[in-house]
């Protein structure tokens, strides 16, 4: 009720007033980004290509459930068809703001259900540049954000938000965000490591809009530094498809549903 | 003579000469102050060779790092401790910040990437984020890390009383910058802990700069002695202050011409100065010289053009022989060799010019009264030193069987330690045995797995293979079968990964830590692993189509002959366990042992050359083999001495030394031209009156005159001869004194080789020219012409 009240004034207030804070322009993003629809399915395409050009292809479908408000809790179901020998493993993630996600891993070849810890949050995500947080994202608190200017970056009008995490649990010491000024997803951003050194730049390659909701169909992640990059892509991407709450249980986990997973 | 007219355009034209010298000299200097060094052992091949292309592509298929600094935290008392722990933490903390860390990569106990189970949940993550702080804590710590064989040997030792920080570097890093800010770091902490900072880009760029301290200390105390030691034989300071000089400017020349092509300098080639500074004192033969003439001639132009007369054709030939020894080097195929050799043959060469040009115009510049102070000492009959060599000579002479035999014993005895040779390079034993570099090293490879690494590429013919149970069970085979060898402390493969997560994966029940049964099984695990791991975790050991497997082997040594071991223990298991994959060793210890054999088979090849060429050399300055072959008699000997003396010591053959071979050759040589010159002339002029008036007549000298002037030269040329080696010998005695061992063994090579192959040349040219009269001066043997 109070932001619907602000969003009044400040469409009253005269233009060079209207400014975002920098936490309205960071959560508008996260609900753009991470949080768009009810629910959201997509056959992804995760290629790892090493400094020397080697390539490794993850393929995977994504599912997604929210549960609540933007920054509130979510339900990740991910089923593996690539590469070969792990197809039929799945994995689950239960998000909960502020607190650990809890994870459980179906592996095949034991006929058995891990749970898996996931204290390190800036690990690896099936081996790619992006971290399980690139995936599910940060806790809006986690970090302060300060909008550093607003600026033109190719056809986009956009904030360029600067993001500092207030614990030193993660491997960057600050992450600069060009969040669009329209449909708020983040177009590039640059992470820099404890040396004030750039290391990784995201890059949101192609948005397409699905069922009115622009989606980032198309993304890479690279490492300066190792030389490694991750090309991720979006197919067969929809929104609010009425994914059931029983699909994220141990049972669908040894057996997905196959209306789900194709 | 196109040289004795240079030397008479020099007398006459003095000024002009020493100006032009000086206006080139400035020139040349002008490039100085743009010197890079260049210790990087991988230069010492080129870029090119196959050995740095595989290794190149290893590491890029690897994801892997060219250069990583160990730092070892070592507690008396035991590292697992809320101190100690605290410690590691920290200096981590502060190593992941240093410029030039790819910290993504370092591996302690706050980093590295460990898989454990905990009440059921399976964890990938770092071993230690915080620091554990009641007992039951630090005994789980305790427990994970011993229960683990992917961080024993590795993070702890055995004893639990040594920890390591592995701090991989980004590519161009300083390792010296690096290794002093580690210190900086660790000193802060202090305490009960020793510290220790180990790893190839220390050593190497921890030499680099010593290298530069010791070039920039032990060339001015050279010189200094040298100095010193020209003015306490001739009591002039002019004349040591004008051979000093030419040495100085023959420098300047050759390393200005060096470094403004754009050459860096590495180790041989900050031995340079010195070398050159010992070949100037050739020119030694033409003051020598000179003093005798001028207390015959007393006239000062007069002396110096009949001194260059004399002396023109052996400094002309022993020249040559140096620089053509220094020149075969450029046919080498270890760079920094290379380098060097040619270095130091366009410095000599410079030096001969000035000898025939600048130095005879300085001689001008002396005043007759302090030459004929200087010359007044120079009496054969009366100077000690004349009296003593003649005695020398004389014993040769007068007791040649006796000196043979003795020499054969030698010989045999000198044989018998060439056997002991043992050919191998050790970056690490460059330094001295309790230098921070060595102890460090020391330490590591005591308490850890070495910190030596090499690798060994298993590839097969198709992708997936390294995923199927068949080549899993091959590899850790293979790596049992390495760790039998005692050179070998750890060795670590994408086996070992497999092998923890299925024992994680089945509640910690040791009997799973096996390689599953199959491909699937593998494929899960290992994707498991990586799901959490960092990147390079897995990257390291296999590569992205599961073609081909990494093994780390970790080596307690950096002797080259170690990596030698390794293959041939490969080479056996293969035999015996045939499978459809290739293994190729690679990473640094393979490295140095390919180049380890470059530098010996370099030597092989030039020492061969360096002989012929110095042979021909002889031929054509004697206009005889006969003479050659007696020529070469007294280096040959002194090679087999030092050879064998080295053999006995137990000393590595190693670059230096090898290298010192070759070009010995060239320099060792020069005793015996100037002696057999020498000689030979005397016999001419004294034979001179026969000839008088006729055309060169046959002539053999009888015995008596052989005898006399075999004694003549021992005293007179024998004087110039030992005064030459005394100050070769005393430039390079302060080498001795070097931290380095390489300058150590160069400076204790070269004061051996000059004072062998002198003395050896005084007593030994004569023995055998007594013996051998007869050959030697066969009938027609000896006219003018052949002089």
């Amino acid at each position: 009720m109070r932001t619907s009240l602000l969003l009044v004034l400040a469409l009253l207030l005269p233009l060079h007033a209207f400014a975002a804070t920098a936490e309205e322009v960071v959560k508008k993003s996260q609900a753009a980004f991470l949080y768009a629809g009810k629910d959201f399915k997509a056959r992804v395409m995760m290629t790892l290509i090493s400094k020397g050009g080697q390539k490794r292809v993850r393929e995977m479908t994504m599912l997604r459930k929210n549960y609540g408000e933007v920054g509130g809790s979510q339900k990740y179901f991910i089923y593996f068809f690539q590469p070969a020998d792990v197809r039929d493993m799945a994995f689950m993630v239960n998000k909960y703001p502020a607190k650990d996600d809890d994870r459980w891993l179906f592996v095949l070849a034991i006929n058995m259900v891990r749970r898996i810890a996931a204290r390190d949050k800036s690990s690896s995500f099936v081996g790619s540049d992006f971290t399980y947080e690139d995936v599910s994202g940060r806790d809006l608190e986690d970090d302060t954000h300060a909008i550093v200017k607003e600026e033109k970056l190719g056809t986009n009008d956009c904030y360029v938000v600067k993001s500092t995490p207030k614990a030193a649990d993660v491997d960057y010491s600050y992450k600069i965000s060009w969040i669009d000024k329209i449909h708020f997803l983040p177009v590039k951003e640059e992470y820099y490591d404890k040396k004030g050194e750039l290391y990784k730049v995201f890059t949101a390659d192609e948005i397409t809009d699905i069922k009115g909701l622009p989606t980032i169909t198309k993304r890479t992640m690279k490492n300066l530094q190792s030389g490694h990059t991750t090309e991720v892509i979006f197919a067969k991407t929809d929104y609010n498809i009425g994914i059931e709450d029983n699909l994220f249980s141990e049972r669908y986990l040894r057996q997905p549903p196959k209306k789900w997973i194709e | 003579m196109r040289k004795v007219s240079l030397v008479e355009f020099s007398v006459n034209h003095p000024k002009l000469i020493v100006s032009l010298a000086i206006i080139f000299t400035l020139a040349f200097a002008t490039q100085i102050p743009k010197m890079k060094t260049d210790t990087n052992p991988k230069n010492m091949l080129p870029a090119t060779s196959d050995v740095r292309v595989w290794n190149d592509e290893v590491e890029k298929t690897f994801s892997l790092y060219e250069d990583m600094i160990v730092v070892g935290i070592v507690n008396e008392n035991g590292i697992l401790n809320k101190e100690s722990l605290g410690k590691i933490i920290r200096i981590t903390d502060e190593i992941l910040k240093i410029n030039g860390v790819a910290w993504r990569d370092v591996n302690s106990f706050p980093t590295i990437t460990n898989v454990s189970a905990e009440a059921g949940v399976l964890k990938v993550a770092p071993l230690m984020t915080d620091v554990p702080q009641t007992d039951e804590e630090i005994n789980a710590l305790r427990k994970t890390l011993f229960e683990n064989p992917l961080f024993v040997n590795r993070i702890i030792s055995r004893d639990s009383k040594t920890t390591a920080i592995y701090v991989p570097l980004e590519k161009g890093a300083n390792g010296k910058e690096i290794a002093d800010r580690m210190r900086e770091i660790v000193n802060k902490e202090g305490g009960s802990e020793s510290y220790y900072i180990a790893g190839d880009p220390v050593a190497r760029d921890t030499f680099g700069a010593d290298m530069f301290k010791l070039m920039a200390v032990f060339s001015p105390i050279s010189g200094m002695i040298m100095f010193l030691a020209i003015y306490l034989m001739f009591r002039n300071l002019s004349l040591s202050i004008s051979m000093m000089t030419v040495a100085m400017i023959s420098i300047t020349w050759s390393v200005g011409l060096l470094i403004g092509l754009g050459f860096p300098i590495h180790i041989m080639s900050s031995m340079s100065p010195v070398f050159l500074m010992a070949i100037a004192t050739d020119s030694i033969h033409i003051f020598n010289e000179y003093y005798f003439r001028y207390r015959e001639k007393k006239n000062k132009k007069l002396a110096i053009l009949e001194t260059m007369e004399a002396v023109s054709r052996p400094v002309r030939y022993t020249a040559l022989a140096t620089a053509a020894g220094f020149a075969v080097l450029l046919l080498m195929h270890i760079i920094p060799v290379k380098v060097f050799g040619g270095l130091v043959a366009f410095g000599t060469i410079v030096l001969r010019l000035l000898s025939f040009s600048f130095l005879p115009a300085i001689l001008t510049f002396i005043k007759e009264e302090k030459i004929e102070k200087a010359a007044a000492r120079e009496d054969i009959g009366l100077s000690r030193s004349a009296r003593l060599l003649k005695a020398l000579g004389g014993f040769g002479a007068q007791k040649p069987k006796a000196t043979v035999l003795v020499s054969l014993v030698l010989v045999i005895v000198a044989i018998i330690g060439t056997t002991k040779i043992n050919v191998n390079n050790n970056m690490v034993e460059w330094f001295k045995y309790d230098s921070e570099v060595r102890t460090a090293d020391r330490v590591m490879n005591q308490a850890l797995g070495g910190t030596s690494l090499g690798y060994l590429v298993a590839t097969a013919e198709e992708a997936d293979f390294i995923k199927t149970p068949e080549a899993m069970r091959y590899i850790e085979a293979l790596q049992r079968h390495l760790e039998k060898l005692s050179v070998v402390g750890k060795t670590v493969s994408v086996v070992d990964i497999v092998k923890r997560v299925s024992k994680v994966l089945h509640d910690d029940d040791p009997q799973y830590e096996v390689v599953p049964k199959t491909q699937e099984e593998i494929g899960q695990y290992l994707f498991m692993f990586s799901m959490s791991a960092k990147p390079s975790d897995l990257d390291n050991l296999v590569d992205y189509p599961f073609q081909k497997a990494n093994i780390w082997v970790q080596l307690k040594t950096w002797d080259a002959q170690a990596m030698r071991e390794i293959n041939k223990s490969v080479d056996e298991f293969k035999k015996n366990h045939p499978i459809s994959m290739e293994l190729k060793p690679a990473g640094i210890a393979y490295f140095n042992l390919v180049w380890n054999d470059e530098v010996l088979y370099d030597m092989l090849r030039g020492f061969i050359l360096a002989l012929i060429v110095v042979f021909v050399i002889l031929v054509f300055n004697f206009r005889s083999v006969k003479w050659a072959i007696l020529g070469s008699i007294p280096l040959l000997f002194t090679i087999l001495l030092i050879y064998g003396g080295l053999g006995f010591i137990g000393k590595d053959f190693d670059m230096p030394i090898s290298v010192l071979s070759c070009l010995s050759l060239g320099m060792a040589v020069d005793f015996a031209i100037h002696f057999i010159s020498r000689f030979k002339q005397r016999i001419v002029d004294s034979l001179q009156p026969v000839f008088s008036g006729q055309s060169p007549a046959p002539c053999t000298p009888n015995s008596e005159l052989i005898t006399e002037s075999l004694l003549w030269t021992a005293a007179r040329p024998g004087k110039g001869i030992m005064r030459n080696a005394v100050l070769f010998a005393s430039a390079f005695s302060v080498m001795m004194f070097a931290s380095l061992t390489p300058y150590i063994t160069v400076g204790a090579f070269i004061v051996s080789m000059m004072m062998l192959s002198s003395i050896l040349t005084i007593i030994y040219v004569p023995a055998l020219i007594t013996l051998m009269k007869d050959w030697l001066f066969k009938k027609n043997a000896i006219t003018q012409n052949q002089i």
